[in-house]
């Protein structure tokens, strides 16, 4: 069977992971080579690392960092932030990635989906989505929520499925950051509008949230500050979704 | 003593990366060689070929003949020699795949490569799911048995005959996860990606065969 994944994230700046509320505040957590070697080793099923500054001083410190994690772990390396061309996925792919996220990049063009699916193949294309409620409508935004776009959160997730996105990474803005538990109606919308993994992604504070996490057919479970802070470990959140029924790989 | 050459082979198809550490790691101190294949090679001069694949199975047919891998490689498994195929690089082992086009493949396991039928599934098959072995094998021993390794994949191995098949695995159906005729394997999930277990199999396949 089919084992729901859970999935650290890392945000990181350079070479450290930090932690910002909108940017302000920025605390650094530790350094990513570490905490990735960690995290693979204590039972993650896959590892997310955006850059959450692509700035072009800091994208070549970036760069380094995914190849020297891509060497001390053997997890599927799912890496975001900043990519906004084909040779931005290129290079990332070369760097050790073994999937790559695109968000804003793909909203203002989106045929980048198709072009990076059909030279690299679905498997390695993300699509990160960030979703907001607006006026009674679920919208796409960009730019960590700052921008509302155009885009229905909904028929903007089946295009990005059509164009070719192997998985979508759906992160709710509404939920993100507060530790109140993911945005089960949102993704549940999203689950059952898609025919490819999604990846829930923003909210998780407690070891029931995991759970009702699962229950939106999400088949990856994404979560940053309940690890960094150690107030669970993989294996704590695991073995609770397994008393639950949920198949884990333990 | 005269060192083992293991041969990986870069089909374009995926990055090779892990799989190149992954190996590196294994023969450390032990009289092997790892050699990348990237052209025209004499197949002759190879102890075991790993052909690691991501993507379609057209592309990186096509691949294999643009970059003149193809006929060596043939050669090469026709004499039954020692082969283990991952992902896309297990899948061309068959007669033909049906990704995108219809693709002649290299005719070593009598086989097709077809989508998943059930047309509720979620698709790509993505993640962590267990193997369950039809029998023990001296590389794929009963310690894999009921473990867990990482797929990524649209497409299996169909119409095989029951005997080339080591292991199954489910998802919505019954299908190869780890195939075997002679010296040549295939496995259907990214080892290299599947933590311990996935590097207890290619310690395996290269120190035990």
């Amino acid at each position: 069977m089919l084992k729901t994944r859970i999935i650290p994230c890392l945000d990181v700046i350079k070479n450290k992971v930090v932690k910002g509320v909108n940017f302000k505040n920025i605390r650094v957590m530790g350094n990513a080579v570490e905490m990735a070697k960690y995290y693979s080793l204590s039972g993650a099923d896959e590892l997310c690392m955006l850059d959450i500054n692509a700035s072009y001083q800091n994208r070549k410190t970036f760069i380094k960092t995914v190849e020297s994690i891509a060497k001390v772990i053997n997890i599927p390396l799912t890496v975001g932030g900043g990519v906004s061309d084909l040779s931005d996925i290129t290079d990332l792919l070369n760097a050790g990635a073994d999937k790559v996220s695109i968000n804003s990049a793909a909203v203002k063009n989106p045929k980048l989906i198709r072009q990076a699916s059909l030279r690299h193949g679905s498997q390695c294309i993300v699509v990160a989505i960030d979703g907001k409620r607006h006026k009674n409508k679920m919208k796409v935004v960009i730019k960590g929520g700052r921008e509302i776009t155009k885009n229905e959160l909904i028929t903007w997730a089946k295009q990005v499925q059509s164009l070719g996105a192997g998985e979508i990474l759906m992160t709710s803005m509404d939920t993100d950051g507060v530790q109140n538990g993911f945005d089960s109606n949102m993704l549940k919308k999203v689950t059952s509008n898609v025919g490819i993994p999604v990846i829930a992604s923003g909210g998780v504070g407690s070891l029931e949230h995991f759970y009702l996490g699962y229950l939106t057919k999400s088949t990856g479970l994404l979560a940053a500050s309940v690890f960094h802070s150690r107030k669970y470990k993989i294996k704590t959140v695991k073995k609770y979704l397994s008393s639950k029924g949920v198949p884990v790989r333990l | 003593m005269k060192k083992k050459v293991i041969g990986l082979i870069d089909g374009q198809s995926g990055n090779i990366g892990s799989i190149n550490k992954a190996i590196k790691d294994i023969i450390k101190g032990k009289p092997y060689q790892l050699k990348i294949i990237k052209s025209h090679f004499n197949y002759t001069s190879f102890d075991k070929i790993i052909l690691p694949g991501q993507g379609a199975y057209a592309t990186l047919m096509s691949n294999l003949k643009k970059l003149k891998i193809f006929e060596p490689l043939k050669k090469y498994l026709e004499n039954n020699s020692s082969y283990l195929g991952i992902c896309v690089g297990m899948q061309i082992l068959s007669d033909w795949g049906y990704e995108d086009k219809s693709t002649r493949g290299l005719g070593i396991i009598s086989g097709d490569i077809k989508k998943f039928r059930n047309k509720k599934l979620i698709i790509p098959h993505m993640g962590w799911n267990t193997i369950n072995l039809n029998k023990d094998d001296t590389i794929i021993t009963n310690s894999f048995d009921k473990k867990d390794f990482y797929f990524v994949h649209s497409y299996i191995f169909q119409n095989i005959r029951k005997s080339d098949v080591l292991a199954f695995t489910l998802y919505g159906q019954k299908f190869p996860s780890i195939i075997k005729k002679g010296n040549i394997y295939g496995v259907q999930f990214h080892p290299e990606k599947s933590h311990n277990h996935g590097l207890n199999l290619i310690k395996n396949y290269i120190l035990k065969s």
